[in-house]
């Protein structure tokens, strides 16, 4: 799964702790995420979504291998 | 988030505080058989014999007389190191959760596979003493595996 969390993230002008903040979960996360070395669950892509105003699909896109 | 089997944080510290003079007592004891008079005490036993390895027969549930200079230092070993391995990371997320699942079947997967080497090539009363060793692997590894991957993400 590929994600553009760090597009939007770069749109709305906040960094990694920032967004781990918000969102309640450690930056490494986030940085991991971005990475793509880690899939969130349910909850947290919701809340990550919600945080942005978009939908989960816009965030986030499976990939060929999925 | 909510974490099932896990203690606070709080207690890390206070697991990693005691690990390390618990570890030099109890590599001490081993090696040197430290056990002062003073720690030979009635116990309370579920189940006893006369002599470990001997032919004499079993008891339970009998009070026996004994040093218990390696119980302590096992025990002490044992209760910080599970304070260490199993109290919340100071960001316990669902990320951090899988990486403490990893860690934790990595180090099961060497526990027993340095279990199924000694099965196969230590004997005798050797394979009693890396037993004792063989106790602790599972515990120490998953330490070490889990504040390594701890680290190395901490870094990114």
């Amino acid at each position: 799964m590929k994600n553009n969390l760090k597009i939007e993230r770069a749109i709305k002008n906040i960094t990694q702790e920032e967004l781990a903040k918000l969102i309640g979960v450690s930056r490494q996360t986030i940085n991991a995420m971005e990475k793509n070395k880690y899939v969130p669950s349910t909850v947290l892509s919701l809340k990550i979504a919600r945080l942005f105003n978009k939908k989960v699909e816009e965030l986030f896109f499976l990939e060929k291998k999925d | 988030m909510k974490t099932r089997f896990l203690l606070p944080h709080k207690y890390k510290n206070f697991g990693w505080l005691f690990l390390i003079p618990s570890t030099i007592f109890g590599l001490f004891v081993f090696f040197t058989n430290y056990e002062p008079e003073f720690l030979k005490l009635p116990m309370f036993t579920f189940i006893s014999q006369g002599m470990p390895l001997s032919n004499d027969g079993v008891v339970f549930f009998s009070t026996i007389k004994t040093n218990i200079t390696n119980e302590l230092a096992g025990v002490f070993f044992l209760l910080s190191a599970m304070m260490v391995a199993f109290s919340k990371a100071k960001n316990e997320d669902e990320f951090i959760s899988k990486v403490r699942l990893e860690s934790l079947v990595w180090a099961t997967f060497f526990h027993f596979g340095i279990l199924l080497i000694g099965m196969l090539f230590v004997f005798n009363l050797e394979f009693f003493t890396f037993m004792i060793f063989n106790m602790f692997t599972l515990l120490i590894l998953f330490i070490f595996k889990f504040h390594l991957a701890l680290y190395k993400i901490k870094k990114l």
